[in-house]
């Protein structure tokens, strides 16, 4: 069975094809459940944007939407989507995730300034972000790569910057992390179906459902994974136009 | 900066009300409680206060992002020894110890005690009366009037423009009704630096090859992002870079409804300076404290990003009213 970790690497090495390319690290990938395929990816492009609101999420969103067509057809799929990003998406993000009606959310590391999904706030349940129902977001998922991705980054930045900020940016940590509350982000009943019952002492305590990091999808260059994930994606475009001519 | 007196604006300071037409949106629920602050705070000797106050003066106030002058910097400490408690500085601008030992170096004084337990107000009191009562509970604070009031009379406006762009999207909004758009939510991105040229936008969900998120304001944003482009394609070598514009940097937005989640974000993110908005909305809105979940994005503590939020309240402006469930 494809695991949430399988799907999270491919997001993970493409937010590391997006770090090598000068973006922030940060990648989604769509996984459309009946079939269990990627059907639309996405890496930040607000450098490339110029705007502030390019991110992987939003890219995805674009791309899918000119692989399907329509608007109506988009809302149609959502359901049946489940969103892996490596970091949490921000509030903006999480209120578009859930007005378009996308299925469950999952993520590597909490967003500690914007996040929308329970950090910040909960778009991904309150009222407010709309009709089309609520969204389970479930968090922790290769939570240490996504972290890894984004602490090659700001020491990059800061290695650029004619003002270096502060140690702590200065030094790449790659041993401690930070705790994870679980509570924030689910419940504990929740936790379970997610997890199993076994596990349970993590979100007590904490601590990481995986602690051992996957060095090499987060130290290697994937120069081949746009190419991946494209031949992925057009394996649903096909099954979407075969089904049509039925 | 203007006295309160001399500012020729009509402001009513308790209403937070310009001219009669711009009410301040702001969290009232957040007010009476203060948001508290982390400072590194030393003991010195009272001797040796002088030699402080050149320190802090020289080393600290111009470079610490975060203001601290609504408290009183020092306090006597109980104890038979004249000894005085000071703040340093803020946990943002010396983010650990080493920071500031590496600070305090050289400053001329003994100090003892380094700590950042000390919890302050970030910003000063409303009211005299909770002034007092936070002096008491968190730190000595001076009581200079209510912050709220010098920020409302910094604030600038040009009340005959801002009625111009709010009658414009007010007019599109109906135009756009007219033709069949269920959404007739309409912005106009002020850029300040150009301000006789604003880009508007309509939302543009009810299209059937258009998405559920095509609101004016995420529409509005990619506009003024292809409008940068295009004009520095335009720019010949020796004017670049003298007037370009990034994201949304100091725009000024005027939009119909008051928007979702999403766009207050997306604002956020684009850096702009202030939101005016005509039609509340009570189930999605984000702005006021009284819409929706009550997230106030514009002025919410936990995300540290603000801008100026004012809705219209004179009845001279009706844009198509919107189903209550629609995210603007």
């Amino acid at each position: 069975m494809v695991g949430h970790c399988d799907w999270m690497g491919l997001a993970v090495r493409l937010a590391r094809y997006a770090l090598d390319q000068g973006e922030t690290p940060v990648a989604c990938v769509f996984v459309y459940e009946p079939m269990g395929e990627v059907i639309a990816y996405g890496t930040n492009d607000t450098n490339g944007s110029l705007t502030g609101i390019a991110h992987a999420e939003f890219m995805a969103i674009n791309h899918l939407q000119s692989a399907v067509g329509t608007g109506a057809e988009m809302l149609r799929l959502a359901r049946s989507i489940t969103v892996y990003v490596t970091v949490e998406p921000c509030i903006m993000c999480a209120s578009a995730l859930r007005q378009l009606g996308i299925g469950k959310v999952v993520f590597g590391c909490a967003n500690e300034r914007f996040g929308g999904n329970g950090t910040v706030l909960h778009c991904n349940k309150d009222a407010s972000a709309g009709l089309n129902g609520t969204y389970r977001s479930v968090p922790g998922i290769m939570r240490r790569e996504a972290i890894m991705l984004l602490r090659y980054f700001y020491v990059r930045s800061n290695e650029r910057s004619p003002k270096p900020r502060n140690k702590s940016e200065r030094h790449l940590d790659k041993t401690s992390f930070p705790l994870l509350n679980w509570g924030r982000y689910l419940e504990e009943s929740e936790f379970v179906e997610e997890f199993g019952e076994e596990q349970t002492n993590h979100y007590a305590n904490h601590t990481d459902v995986a602690e051992k990091i996957n060095w090499s999808l987060v130290d290697e260059g994937c120069d081949d994974i746009i190419n991946e994930l494209e031949r992925r994606c057009s394996r649903f475009v096909e099954h979407r136009n075969k089904r049509v001519k039925q | 900066m203007v006295k309160k007196a001399l500012n020729p604006l009509k402001i009513d300071f308790k209403k937070c009300i310009v001219e009669d037409c711009l009410l301040q949106i702001r969290n009232e629920k957040n007010l009476e409680e203060p948001e508290l602050i982390n400072v590194w705070t030393i003991q010195i000797n009272a001797k040796d206060s002088k030699l402080l106050i050149d320190f802090i003066r020289s080393k600290i106030l111009d470079e610490d992002g975060i203001f601290l002058n609504h408290i009183k910097r020092i306090r006597k400490v109980e104890g038979p020894k004249k000894m005085l408690e000071v703040v340093l500085c803020s946990t943002e601008f010396a983010q650990d110890e080493a920071a500031c030992m590496s600070l305090l170096t050289n400053c001329g004084f003994n100090y003892q005690n380094l700590s950042c337990e000390n919890l302050i107000p970030k910003q000063g009191a409303p009211t005299k009366e909770l002034a007092i009562e936070w002096s008491e509970l968190y730190w000595p604070l001076n009581w200079c009037g209510n912050p709220n009031d010098q920020i409302l009379n910094e604030y600038t406006f040009d009340i005959d423009f801002i009625r111009e762009k709010l009658a414009q999207i007010t007019s599109i909004s109906q135009e756009e009704a007219k033709k069949g758009n269920k959404v007739p939510v309409v912005t106009a991105f002020v850029n300040p630096c150009d301000a006789e040229h604003p880009i508007v936008s309509t939302d543009q969900r009810s299209e059937v090859n258009d998405l559920v998120l095509d609101h004016s304001i995420m529409i509005g944003i990619r506009k003024v992002a292809e409008d940068t482009k295009l004009k520095e394609s335009q720019l010949t070598d020796s004017t670049i870079g003298t007037d370009s514009t990034y994201l949304c940097l100091n725009f000024d937005v005027y939009t119909t409804h008051e928007p979702c989640s999403m766009c207050s974000m997306a604002l956020i993110h684009s850096r702009v300076k202030r939101c005016i908005f005509i039609r509340p909305m009570s189930k999605t809105g984000t702005l006021r404290a009284d819409s929706g979940d009550g997230y106030c994005m514009h002025c919410n503590n936990s995300l540290n990003s603000k801008f100026e939020v004012f809705q219209w309240i004179g009845n001279d402006f009706a844009p198509i009213e919107i189903e209550s469930n629609l995210c603007a």
